[in-house]
């Protein structure tokens, strides 16, 4: 009997080690090629950053992380299946989200289904019908698409503005942002002049603009995607929008990478746009500084996004929140992580984070900053402060706003 | 005929032994693309293979599929197989006004018109709030399915159930009387008519056929993916697997898109968890262009030039 004690003990230690020995799996599928590719390599690079900080540490419950991400190419229809095989033949411990709403909405039923914690990746409402309660968004715009437009529309009603023109692209996210810009101008009593949707992909925008011009709007709220953000951009430059404009741009998708921002150079100036972060004094912090600068150098080589202020940032804070709920739950059980970060306060780099029942941050930050004084195609005026000031929120506003749109551009 | 029966209920005892075989849900899910394909390449290659008449529009027949399917689910909550009908049913309406489009069009002209014919109910959906429109629309699966082990292996039978219908479809269009028709117009349209072929009946006969198998493809989409928008649904993507496929295949005989199918839809899956990224359509293209350079009877010409029937 003592002998079968002792063999059945030591088998139970030699699992354990073996068990110890096992890295922790981390899965997802990231945007590398396809519509969103650009943006998603550069937060897979910062995860990347994040597994290896770790790993150097000595991993996480004495175990080392090892990262699978498969490229999904922007298809949602891809998707499903590159989870079921993470889960099933990867047998990864925990799941983060790909970056996006398209590409992150066929993945909710699976998690519920399966009870598993999913975080989030700058998606958008995705958890609004499901209810997953172990879902959580590292978004900074939170529930609803209110968040986005208000600082561009507070500022606006200040300038008293008193019509609005609204474009936007005939797809997810830009409708998904407009319905909140619209909402909005709504309750502030705005008349729409325009409010027109576009097909996605378009690339001549020369007849829109002249529409838009002819509304005499006092405002324009743009919500675009990358390749349509630059031929706006473009467009406005060469035909101008009208005198009567005092402030153009709000949801442009795009201006926030820096291969777009190096193309367009002065072209930006006078546009004002919602970003996650700038280098602006009230959202510096010291971790960001030190992390872009790393990061910095590995895009260089990695050849992705060399300035990385929208997405990676946010992804290394998604590793980061990982890595406190299991440290200090010293668990990788999804119910008890999300119990823990239902609960708890995340510190970030990006700033201490609460989640609200729905998975959403409970306090939405989406700075709208007006480009200026941009000069040249040189990508590394973009780090100095003062070329993207904050108009609002209030919290980080780091300026007031110049207008009207033409004597910002000048 | 007894033979294909045969095979067609072998075929099926498998696909519904698969779970037994399998606990793996990422079978299922792998297996459901490859068997949609199979339906895709096959219902393509009944107007593309048999009457010459190519269809670059193939998203837009799975896309009225899946959003019939959606549509009827949302307002009605009907089962699944009504949805397939209702879907096949509509994607058959949109063959038939194709089919129409044959009166005055031909080669590349119709091929174009099937393109705008994608874009313009793709603008449509994009506007259809009802469904989603732009912003799509989650729709969730059921949580328990009878006699299934999930929802998965439930959508991966009945995916196996179109297939097989829709394989036996083409097979019986291709060795009955309406084949030969469809080949004499691909030949040559003017001397079929010339002949007594009703050229115009079977033009419409394939275009509806080959639409309503598409939708019928199409309408288990939604609860394939949890979610429906319009840019995946209608996506090119659609279009050039159910081209490729039958190209590669052989479009001459009904196993061609089948071979073609299994073959592409395989790799692609295989490629997208190992090289990870866009290279699968790439594969694609690059076994498109060598078969239809090399071999442009498919892989059915090229084991027919090896392997020769004895006389």
């Amino acid at each position: 009997m003592k002998i079968r004690n002792l063999f059945a003990a030591a088998l139970a230690a030699l699992s354990f080690a073996a068990v110890a020995q096992q890295p922790i799996k981390i899965g997802m599928s990231m945007p590398q090629t396809g519509a969103l590719g650009g943006g998603g390599k550069a937060a897979l690079l910062a995860l990347q950053m994040w597994v290896e900080d770790v790993n150097a540490k000595g991993g996480l419950l004495g175990r080392k992380l090892q990262f699978i991400a498969y490229d999904d190419q922007t298809n949602p229809a891809l998707v499903p299946g590159i989870y079921t095989k993470l889960l099933d033949v990867d047998k990864v411990d925990l799941l983060i989200a790909p970056y996006g709403t398209n590409v992150t909405a066929p993945i909710m039923p699976l998690v519920k289904q399966r009870d598993l914690l999913l975080m989030g990746n700058f998606s958008f409402d995705v958890n609004a019908q499901i209810k997953h309660d172990k879902w959580f968004n590292n978004a900074p715009w939170g529930a609803g698409a209110l968040a986005w437009g208000g600082p561009f529309l507070d500022a606006g009603q200040k300038l008293g503005a008193k019509t609005i023109a609204i474009m936007a692209a005939d797809a997810e996210f830009a409708q998904n942002l407009c319905t909140g810009a619209r909402a909005i101008a709504k309750a502030k009593g705005l008349q729409f002049v325009y409010d027109q949707n576009y097909p996605p992909n378009s690339v001549d925008f020369s007849s829109i603009i002249r529409a838009v011009r002819a509304a005499k709007p006092d405002l324009v709220f743009i919500c675009s995607y990358p390749a349509e953000s630059a031929a706006i951009v473009r467009a406005v430059n060469e035909l101008g929008v009208g005198p009567t404009v005092q402030m153009i741009g709000g949801g442009m998708v795009g201006l926030q990478f820096a291969p777009i921002m190096e193309a367009l150079g002065p072209m930006l100036n006078g546009f004002v746009n919602y970003n996650s972060w700038v280098p602006e004094k009230t959202m510096a912090n010291p971790a960001v500084t030190e992390f872009l600068k790393r990061y910095s150098v590995r895009a260089k080589a990695e050849k992705v996004d060399p300035l990385g202020y929208y997405l990676p940032p946010f992804n290394y804070a998604i590793g980061q929140m990982l890595e406190q709920a299991v440290t200090a739950t010293k668990s990788i059980d999804s119910k008890v992580l999300a119990a823990y970060l239902h609960k708890t306060e995340m510190k970030t780099m990006v700033g201490n984070i609460r989640f609200d029942t729905v998975g959403e941050w409970s306090t939405p930050r989406v700075p709208q900053a007006q480009f200026r004084g941009i000069k040249g195609k040189d990508i590394e005026q973009f780090r100095e402060a003062g070329k993207q000031v904050i108009i609002g929120p209030a919290a980080l506003k780091t300026g007031d706003i110049i207008a009207p749109f033409d004597k910002a551009r000048n | 005929m007894k033979r294909f029966l045969l095979g067609s209920s072998g075929v099926l005892a498998l696909a519904a032994s698969m779970p037994l075989v399998f606990q793996n849900e990422y079978f299922f899910f792998a297996g459901y693309v490859v068997l949609q394909l199979i339906v895709l390449a096959t219902a393509w290659n009944i107007l593309g293979g048999y009457a010459g008449y190519v269809n670059f529009g193939s998203g837009a027949f799975f896309a009225v599929g899946a959003y019939t399917a959606v549509a009827l689910y949302k307002a009605f909550a009907l089962p699944l197989g009504l949805q397939i009908l209702a879907g096949a049913a509509a994607a058959g309406l949109l063959g038939f006004g194709v089919g129409m489009l044959t009166l005055r069009l031909r080669g590349i002209f119709f091929s174009i018109a099937t393109i705008a014919v994608a874009i313009v109910l793709e603008t449509v959906v994009l506007n259809w709030h009802y469904v989603g429109g732009a912003k799509g629309l989650p729709t969730l699966r059921p949580t328990e399915t009878p006699f299934f082990a999930s929802h998965t292996v439930y959508l991966f039978f009945v995916m196996a159930v179109i297939a097989v219908i829709a394989v036996g479809a083409a097979r019986y269009v291709e060795t009955s009387w309406i084949g030969r028709g469809l080949r004499a117009i691909r030949d040559n349209e003017g001397a079929a008519e010339c002949s007594g072929v009703p050229t115009l009946k079977l033009k419409l006969g394939a275009a509806t056929l080959s639409g309503a198998l598409m939708g019928a493809a199409g309408a288990p989409y939604a609860q394939y993916l949890s979610f429906i928008e319009p840019t995946s649904a209608f996506s090119l993507n659609h279009a050039v697997n159910a081209l490729a496929m039958p190209i590669i295949g052989g479009m001459g005989h009904w196993i061609g898109p089948v071979i073609g199918a299994v073959l592409l839809g395989t790799v692609q899956q295989v490629v997208t968890v190992t090289i990870s990224s866009e290279i699968n359509v790439l594969v694609v293209g690059v076994l498109l262009v060598v078969f239809v350079v090399a071999a442009p009877e498919g892989i059915l010409g090229l084991f027919r030039r090896f392997f020769p029937r004895k006389k």
